[in-house]
């Protein structure tokens, strides 16, 4: 019974392992880049779905987070000779060390306060960033491209055989990372954890005289999702080539929650929506009007229109789906 | 020390402009529990509506401001029942949302309509300035905070001793024994919108005239209310404007006189004060504990 | 079972084949360079059309009007410019991804008159190393004009400012006796830029900086600052900031009853918008404030009858209908467009990058009917600085009026 239950997502994963490996064969190089953000994307949404998804905890902060790991893999980089690949775990283990920190205090705050107090975190980061000149290279940032530690930058690079240029690496990179990243959360959240994290979120008083410790999953979804967008941010600093103090914006951090609502909480088909939906709106927007202002117009109504439309968003349409053909 | 009390002076100047968007924001999370996102935009929209019927329509100011104020109430309702009603019985994720939506639309709209130009605001208070002791004052400054106080005075009456404040207390935190009293919870929770708009093209009045009108009038000024909000007490009127006063005189005596802090780090003061709030006395100085039951 | 299956399948397949619409390569002529074609030459702009500096978006529109306008008489050589304007809300992360777009995916043939100083830096190393020419950078950040071994591509346009703050310097040393100087800049490689540039001017003088306070862009207002400028007792008072909170400091100085010597880095000079908001709040202060210029101003009387004024409003109205063509940003915009034109002009009917860089780093054109006359565009070996002269003008009841002799600046 249980083999046959898992089954069916690990068959689904497998067809998109399968994709992802084929799809560079078929789009031109700058597409694979473009793919590229959009798993850099999935990856923070994954962590911020564990977040708010399973313990209902709203973060407009995880572009902080991500800074944090992009700072680590740039100044790692470019100060101490360290190889791209091997900033991601450590990005990782101190973002979300950052971030389990920040789970302790966090644990007093509830709802709109702790969105308020994220949101907080997230317009102070770049001035903090600036602070710190000396540490993270101020206003004017850190620079990447072509420097040894990053590959492929200037010259292809070889892997299994295959060469690739930079847009290709970068593609297999991110996507590689995203796909191990979310059997990693899958694993985490099938078992007695999920189940916690989600009797946190559906009520908090009933979880905690079940006996389930608040502050240590409230905690530990905070660390987790933290560890995913320092990863996203260690990442987007690759395939940036480039971090300042403003290339993690408050925009970032209200992006991020925005792809997590549109696609959806919870399933896999709508993290990835709204991994696409980050990266390609300001394209579509740029498309209907390019005079001053016009492109935030549109995304601002196409925000709204679709928290009408979709209000569980892309997944929760996926889901009515499913619920329309299993009744025909 | 007359250097230092012009840092107070400039400081409860700047805290009051603070404290003007900070009650718009009280308002709105008193009478409709939703912290709003969009709040400064529809400050600035309707301070471009001020600014454009003076400019280029030849109004007088007192006709031009009391528009103003009947157009925003209006427009504060209108989005409430239009955009935020569809959404009140879905998560607070939704309406976080949508209110960041009306961020970027209006935004967006303002510089489409008007173009990022700076422009000047006339103010009903003179310009000129007193001389105290070697302190310049400006009467506009004093106006503002008078304004400020005024409207504070006004708001506490209407929600404390009237019917209707009633009205839209009991909406705000009983909607469900509300209804059953007779309260058109809904019509309340426009009505709160709507009020709340009106603080907020106040607050851009007030403020445009010194800080200058361009999209992004409110866009720092939104983090520095918040800051002043949670400080004073999100529910509080009155903690409103403590809070603005006090954060506006601090910020303005630590990045003069603290090194570390300069200029740089103002901001961030700001937001710090938000999260040390928020942690240690989450209902700020003067707000009221939220008790939850089960 | 087999229905979710086929469900995530469908989602998944659906989503890349949107992402992987074939988006139509660029246009190139067999064997030659991206973006050049017998009929036409495409270029990229990024500019930012929404956030904080939005208007600075103007310059890209003031270029692109001129284009239109060289297109509708013949083109360069036979071929017609088409310039493609990308938003990247003046964020750094977007400028890379969308000059990515522009090189990879629409293939331009070179990235023109982008916006900002992050906003290039981010940029040089990528554009460098794939051999495409970054032309006429629109900020005046030192660096861009000054690392030309390294970096062969880049070009700058405007003055340094650098430069800038070295003119002013300069005309405080020459004019101020043993001024003391107070001055508010932005936090960040501009206003430090403005800044070091006065202090390099007034070296060997008797010009003193008696205090600088940074102000950083996300502030609401200057008060502050500007209160503690005004307890330095300083004479005069040197604004390197942009529109908003120039126009600030005037209004508090004014409010304090200070009543300094002012001078403006040319950013904020324009007469339009910012000089009639500040003399309007401010008059008193505003008489005789110095700044410098090199650019025609449209609402400069002096230029009511000029041929290229009158050129430049007739461009704007015909190919930017609905602009304010007061803005002197638009004519920022033509000047480089102008420019740009003249050098595709003379790399010939064979046109390749290789070809355009090699005249855009040395060049000498003085007739740009935009520039104030007799201001030369001149680079050459280790100086990418196309535009290293300026005039000082000074403000009177309305407006600016040019005096003295053109200064230069060998920058290093």
């Amino acid at each position: 019974m249980r083999l046959d239950r898992s089954a069916l997502p690990i068959a689904a994963f497998v067809a998109l392992a399968v994709v992802v490996a084929v799809v560079p064969s078929f789009v031109s190089a700058f597409r694979a880049q473009q793919l590229a953000y959009v798993a850099i994307y999935l990856i923070a949404l994954i962590g911020l779905n564990i977040l708010t998804g399973y313990t209902g905890q709203i973060s407009l902060g995880h572009g902080a987070f991500m800074a944090v790991g992009g700072y680590t893999t740039a100044i790692l980089m470019a100060d101490h000779g360290v190889k791209d690949i091997w900033t991601i775990p450590i990005a990782a283990l101190l973002t979300g060390t950052v971030g389990f920190l920040f789970g302790l205090p966090a644990l007093r705050l509830s709802g709109l306060y702790l969105a308020l107090a994220t949101f907080a975190i997230a317009v102070s980061t770049p001035a903090v960033i600036k602070r710190f000149e000396d540490f993270t290279g101020g206003g004017s940032g850190i620079n990447l491209f072509g420097i040894p530690e990053l590959t492929a930058s200037l010259t292809p690079v070889t892997v299994l055989g295959k060469e690739l240029a930079f847009n290709d690496w970068l593609y297999y990179l991110c996507w590689s990372v995203a796909l191990v990243g979310y059997v990693l959360a899958w694993l985490l959240l099938r078992g007695r954890t999920g189940l916690a994290l989600r009797a946190v979120r559906d009520s908090e008083t009933a979880a905690q005289s079940s006996g389930v410790s608040l502050p240590k999953y409230k905690t530990l979804a905070f660390g987790v999702s933290a560890a995913y967008a320092g990863v996203a941010g260690s990442l987007f600093a690759i395939a940036t080539t480039f971090v300042n103090p403003d290339t993690f914006p408050i925009s970032l951090s209200i992006l991020l929650l925005v792809g997590v609502v549109v696609g959806g909480l919870g399933s896999l088909a709508g993290l990835i929506a709204g991994a696409v939906f980050i990266q390609f709106l300001p394209d579509w927007s740029q498309r209907v009007s390019n005079s001053p202002g016009a492109p935030s117009v549109v995304s601002g109504v196409l925000l709204i229109a679709l928290m009408y439309v979709l209000p569980t968003g892309v997944s929760g349409l996926v889901g009515r789906i499913r619920l329309l053909t299993r009744r025909g | 020390m007359a250097d230092f009390m012009q840092q107070v002076v400039a400081g409860l100047a700047s805290g009051s402009i603070y404290a003007s968007l900070a009650l718009a924001l009280v308002l709105i999370h008193r009478a409709t529990g939703v912290i709003n996102f969009a709040q400064g935009e529809m400050a600035t929209l309707s301070t471009y509506i001020a600014w454009t019927l003076t400019t280029n329509h030849g109004w007088g100011y007192w006709p031009a401001f009391v528009f103003t104020l009947i157009v925003s109430f209006l427009g504060g309702a209108a989005i409430h029942q239009g955009v935020i009603r569809p959404n009140e019985k879905g998560s607070v994720l939704r309406v976080v949302i949508v209110t960041i939506g009306l961020l970027l639309a209006i935004n967006g709209l303002v510089t489409l309509i008007w173009s990022g130009e700076v422009r000047a605001v006339k103010s009903p208070f003179p310009t000129r300035t007193v001389d105290v002791g070697g302190v310049a004052i400006s009467i506009q400054d004093i106006g503002t905070i008078g304004v400020v106080v005024a409207t504070v005075v006004v708001l506490w009456f209407l929600l404390q001793y009237t019917k209707l404040g009633l009205a839209m207390r009991a909406a705000a935190t009983n909607p469900g024994e509300a209804r059953l009293v007779g309260v058109r919870v809904t019509w309340m929770l426009s009505l709160g919108w709507g009020l709340a708009a009106v603080l907020g093209a106040i607050s851009g009045m007030l403020a445009a005239p010194s800080v200058f009108l361009d999209p992004n009038l409110m866009a720092a000024l939104l983090i520095y209310a918040f800051a002043a909000a949670v400080l004073g007490g999100i529910d509080s009127p009155v903690g409103a404007v403590v809070g603005g006063l006090t954060l506006g005189v601090g910020l303005n005596l630590l990045g003069t006189y603290v090194d570390f802090v300069g200029a740089d780090l103002r901001l961030p003061g700001a937001l710090l004060v938000i999260l040390v709030v928020l942690l240690v006395r989450p209902s700020g100085v003067f707000g009221r504990r939220e008790v939850r039951r089960v | 079972m087999l229905r979710k299956l086929a469900l995530a399948l469908t989602a998944l397949v659906t989503t890349t084949a949107l992402a992987a619409t074939a988006a139509p390569a660029g246009p190139s002529l067999a064997g030659g360079d991206p973006g050049v074609t017998a009929t036409s030459i495409l270029l990229g702009t990024t500019s930012p059309l929404s956030g904080t500096a939005s208007a600075y978006a103007s310059v890209a529109r003031g270029a692109d009007a001129y284009f239109k306008y060289v297109n509708a008489k013949g083109g360069v050589n036979g071929r017609t410019i088409t310039d493609t304007i990308v938003d990247d809300a003046y964020n750094p992360q977007l400028t890379v991804q969308a000059t990515r777009k522009l090189v990879e995916q629409d293939k331009v043939f070179a990235i023109f008159n982008a916006l900002g100083t992050e906003q290039n830096d981010a940029v040089r190393d990528y554009l460098n190393a794939n051999k495409v020419p970054q032309l006429f950078a629109a900020s005046g950040a030192t660096k861009f004009g000054t690392e030309a071994a390294k970096y062969p591509y880049t070009i700058g346009f405007q003055p340094s400012y650098q430069a800038e703050g070295w003119v002013l310097g300069k005309y405080l040393a020459r004019t101020q006796g043993s001024a003391r100087v107070a001055v508010l800049f932005q936090n960040d490689d501009y206003g430090k830029d403005l800044l070091n540039g006065l202090k390099r001017g007034i070296v060997r003088s008797n010009v003193k900086v008696v205090a600088a306070e940074p102000y950083e862009a996300t502030a609401v207002d200057v008060q502050s600052q500007v209160a503690k400028l005004k307890a330095s007792k300083a004479t005069v008072f040197a604004i390197f900031a942009t529109p908003k909170f120039a126009i600030q400091a005037y209004f508090q100085a004014g409010k304090l009853g200070w009543k300094p010597k002012l001078t403006l880095n040319n950013a904020v000079s324009s007469a339009s918008n910012i000089m009639a908001v500040a003399a309007a709040n401010g008059p008193a202060l505003a008489n005789g404030t110095v700044s410098i210029v090199f650019l025609k101003d449209p609402t400069d009387p002096k230029w009511k009858t000029d041929a290229a004024m009158k050129l430049y409003r007739q461009v704007m109205k015909q190919f930017a209908p609905g602009a304010n063509a007061d803005d002197v940003y638009h004519v920022y915009g033509m000047a480089a467009a102008w420019t740009a034109v003249e050098a595709l002009k003379k790399a010939g009917k064979d046109l390749t990058r290789e070809g355009l860089v090699k005249v855009v780093s040395n060049m000498s054109f003085s007739n740009n009917p935009f520039l104030l006359p007799g201001i030369a565009l001149k680079t050459g070996p280790g100086d990418h600085f196309p535009i290293e002269q300026m005039l000082l003008q000074r403000w009177n009841k309305g407006s600016w009026k040019s005096f003295g002799g053109l200064w230069g600046y060998r920058g290093t």
